[in-house]
């Protein structure tokens, strides 16, 4: 961060300990990945919720024009299956939207507020980092001072130097110290504060899972098409395909 | 064939000889000598047929299978059928008195599986001939292909297969005739006619039945094949005659539609193209409705929050990225693999269907105006032209087409159509039953398995709001580490122009520039930082409250509100001097350093400190410099206190 030009030039001594700094870098470095990892997941989560409800939505507009087309008039076993088909789909798109209105509670909501930590925290370590050029640049100027030939004005600017140093350094060093015990704090708080989420998420998918298989096996069950390999609805597929292009009335292609 | 014999036998008792005898013995005698030669010409047949069957047919091995499926069509079940009516009928011999009724009845029984039977040679046979028409054009294969027949039946002579071919459909149109020389020997008031005469319509209708299905099949044929033309062969299709029809038909509806003349009323075809059209749109809508249920489980399947496991290294997050993973990498690609194998495919199947019928429709319309201009013009000129009674055909031909099959259609569509839907229900089904497996198996790890749903609700909620306190305690420490103090001091001269403004404005409307600022508008000032201002107002004319405009004693102008901090006034160094007593000897002696106005504000911590004259002291200047050049939040106690300690020390 080398945005003030330095008319002095940068300090002898340094200033800052290297482990220190390296310390400090670490931290905040795995906190920027945190919140990298944490936008793109609310971001992700949220996408995908909305084509779950997208997906359900569909769902639901397939049995209701079956149900508004004449056919089901004219065919009462027709109506009897497209009723029982349009309930079971609007009963699985009210489960669908509880489940996104839970994870929108416990999993979004949170996310987002965890996420509206990091601009505070990004614009303290801003600081510290001015607080830090400040110092640096005060301490060279003291130095400056301090390599002169020793004469009164020199003496006068040397004090005066060293009294606007002081309260920059302690400002930086205060600075520091309390960044270097938040930041690993509010790290780990993540642990604590994301488990119940995620939690939270599986549970609202078996609780979905299970209306789903329970209304949709019955639904099953009730039209009387019990479980049948694949190979033999795809045989039954093209037997009908068959039964169709015997009729004149259709093309043969 | 054989019955050549028998027929000579006939032509032979019917010589003068046979005269003398009585008129009923001799009807008896033709009668029975009728029902021998069905009989035994039923034998010769039936043998021939499984000649060409087998012996024949697994000869022919150098043509491709699809070809002798088309020669030889569905003549296995030919055979089957005629072998059971072979065999029934030998056994009617046995019973001599009723052996005419029971032939009759016999005959009745058997005429739906006849019709269904050889209505499906008869259709294919015109294929047929065509397949023996290019054999006929390679010299070499025709060879062999005679060769193989002329082993096994040697009287089918030089036109080999299409003499064989035509066998079956020779012995349909025969049995009318046969039956018809039973019945005329046969006296009417015999038990025996009329189930006899009942079974020669019976057979007669048969005949003409699989000649209209193949009739139809040929007018279906030549109409419902959707024609991919290119633009060129379109143009070349409107010659003169096709556009006259056109506009004819148009005018012809284009007077129905205005009541000139009165529209052809079917009721009955309205009906089922009505019908019709429901099944269509009903196909047409699916369709498209699955389409989209397919488009949206394609974007959900794109994106993946389970690869943002936050760097936690267990529990319930890492519990969710494993079952996530697991549902992304199989449960849903399969349930989606077979949506499309199991109800896309067989939809989009169903829809082509379609366009066949919809064509047919199409035609009639345009045949039944056609039909009407007819009917017109035989009003007024009483007679029609070749063309036009071809035109009436042709929609009678379609109209019974339609009418015949439409509603099969239907119901068949309909059919798929339930099955269609019920497999969708099932895929559901499985799916729901695969996720769950998987999901029971993470929860069963989870920390509160046990408790129940509304249970665990609140506990969620409770612990979201301890740790929603914690997250805010943790922004709010974020948030006091403040910005560094400003170093800047203040330049000379500017100490009168801040007691000015000062002045001018009062306490609360001072400002100091943070950083740098340059002005880009007209009315936007340039200021270096650490510079004082006045506050005028604390938004533009735009009502922009990012930007205020200032008094910097001199000049007016907007600066950014981000970068001015609050300014504040701290008393005096006398007043300083007046209330720190114990300092205030030492004080006197140093000629007074010329404060400057420290800023001491609970959220701004700013250190400023001109002095216009100072000459190095002992400690007690040291520390009132030090007092006055504070940096934190201080009240009189303080200042007070620290200069105390700083003596002290």
């Amino acid at each position: 961060m080398s945005w003030i030009p330095f008319k002095i030039g940068q300090p002898k001594k340094q200033i800052v300990p290297k482990t220190v700094e390296r310390d400090f870098e670490r931290e905040y470095g795995k906190l920027q990945q945190l919140e990298e990892q944490t936008k793109r997941l609310q971001k992700d989560m949220k996408k995908s919720t909305d084509a779950d409800l997208a997906m359900s939505k569909s769902a639901v507009k397939i049995s209701l024009d079956l149900l508004s087309n004449p056919l089901c008039e004219q065919d009462q076993d027709f109506l009897n299956m497209v009723t029982a088909l349009d309930t079971a789909m609007k009963r699985m798109d009210a489960f669908n939207q509880e489940k996104v209105n839970q994870i929108q509670k416990t999993v979004i909501e949170p996310l987002k507020k965890f996420g509206s930590v990091f601009p505070s925290l990004n614009m303290a370590v801003k600081r510290r980092e001015q607080a830090l050029q400040d110092y640096r640049r005060l301490q060279a100027k003291v130095e400056k001072y301090e390599e002169k030939e020793k004469t009164g004005p020199v003496l006068a600017k040397l004090h005066q130097a060293r009294e606007e140093l002081r309260p920059v350094r302690d400002d930086f060093e205060a600075k520091n110290k309390q960044l270097l015990d938040e930041m690993p704090r509010f790290y780990s708080s993540r642990l604590d504060y994301f488990q119940p989420s995620f939690e939270s998420l599986i549970r609202a998918q078996v609780v979905y899972y299970s209306e789903m298989h329970k209304i949709f096996g019955d639904l099953t069950q009730q039209l009387a098409q019990p479980g049948r390999p694949d190979e033999q609805r795809e045989r039954e597929n093209e037997a009908r395909l068959s039964e169709l292009r015997a009729l004149s009335i259709v093309a043969d292609d | 064939m054989t019955d050549h014999g028998a027929d000579e036998l006939s032509s032979r008792t019917g010589s003068p000889d046979g005269e003398d005898r009585a008129p009923e013995e001799r009807s008896l005698l033709h009668q029975s000598l009728a029902v021998r030669e069905l009989i035994d010409t039923e034998v010769s047949y039936l043998h021939v047929l499984q000649l060409c069957a087998s012996d024949i047919r697994s000869h022919l091995q150098q043509l491709p299978q699809g070809d002798l499926d088309v020669l030889f069509s569905n003549i296995d079940d030919i055979i089957k059928v005629n072998s059971k009516l072979l065999h029934d009928l030998q056994e009617t011999a046995a019973r001599e008195e009723e052996q005419v009724q029971l032939i009759g009845s016999l005959f009745l029984e058997f005429q739906e599986e006849l019709e269904q039977v050889y209505k499906v040679y008869c259709a294919s046979y015109e294929q047929a001939l065509l397949l023996v028409e290019t054999y006929r054009k390679e010299p070499r294969l025709q060879g062999e292909i005679q060769d193989t027949i002329e082993a096994v039946l040697p009287q089918a002579g030089p036109s080999g297969l299409s003499f064989l071919l035509v066998i079956p459909l020779q012995r349909i149109t025969k049995y009318p005739l046969l039956l018809q020389k039973i019945l005329e020997n046969t006296l009417p008031d015999a038990s025996a006619y009329p189930v006899l005469q009942r079974a020669t319509s019976a057979l007669q209708d048969v005949v003409t039945n699989i000649n209209e299905y193949k009739r139809r099949k040929e007018v279906a044929s030549k109409y419902t094949k959707v024609e991919q033309l290119s633009l060129w062969e379109r143009l070349a299709r409107i010659n003169t005659h096709t556009l006259s029809k056109k506009t004819t038909r148009l005018s012809q509806l284009l007077k129905q539609e205005a009541g000139l003349i009165p529209k052809t009323e079917d009721k009955e075809f309205d009906d089922l193209e009505e019908s019709f059209h429901w099944v269509s749109l009903c196909v047409t809508e699916l369709k498209n409705n699955v389409a989209a249920y397919l488009g949206n489980l394609e974007a959900f399947l794109r994106f993946r929050p389970q690869e943002y496991d936050l760097d936690i290294p267990g529990g319930p997050v890492v519990q969710y990225c494993y079952l996530a993973r697991d549902l992304q990498l199989q449960a849903f690609p399969e349930f989606k693999q077979r949506l499309e194998a199991l109800v896309w495919q067989p939809l989009c199947s169903l829809a082509k269907a379609l366009a066949g019928p919809q064509n047919l429709i199409k035609k009639r319309l345009d045949k039944l105006l056609d039909f009407e201009r007819v009917q017109e013009k035989l009003l007024e000129v009483g007679s029609m032209t070749y063309e036009e009674e071809a035109a009436r055909h042709m929609y009678e031909a379609l109209n019974s087409l339609l009418v015949a099959e439409l509603p099969q259609f239907k119901q068949l569509a309909v059919r798929w159509l339930g099955q269609i839907l019920c497999t969708f229900v099932t895929l559901q089904t499985d799916l729901a039953k695969q996720v769950l497996q998987r999901a029971e198996g993470s929860l069963a790890q989870l920390p509160h398995h046990h408790v129940s749903d509304p249970a665990f609700r609140k506990l969620v909620e409770d612990a979201l709001g301890q740790t929603g306190h914690q997250l805010h305690s943790f922004q709010q420490n974020f948030e006091k580490v403040l910005p560094p103090p400003t170093t800047q001091p203040l330049l000379p001269g500017a100490e009168r122009q801040v007691q000015a403004l000062l002045s001018r404005y009062g306490p609360g409307k001072l400002y100091q520039v943070t950083s740098n600022i340059s002005g880009s508008g007209t009315l936007d000032l340039t200021l270096p930082r650490g510079h004082i201002v006045a506050l005028l107002q604390d938004k533009d004319t735009k009502g922009n409250s990012s930007r205020w405009l200032v008094d910097t004693g001199g000049h007016r102008g907007y600066v950014p509100a981000g970068k001015l901090e609050l300014y504040h006034v701290v008393p005096r160094e006398e007043e300083l001097r007046g209330q720190a007593k114990p300092h205030s000897d030492s004080q006197r002696q140093t000629p007074e350093p010329t404060l400057a106005l420290v800023p001491s504000v609970p959220a701004v911590t700013q250190v400023s400190a001109t002095l216009t004259s100072f000459k190095p002291m002992s400690s007690p200047e040291v520390c009132i410099v030090e007092v006055i050049c504070l940096r934190r939040v201080v009240g009189l106690r303080e200042l007070q206190q620290l200069a105390q300690d700083h003596t002290a020390s």
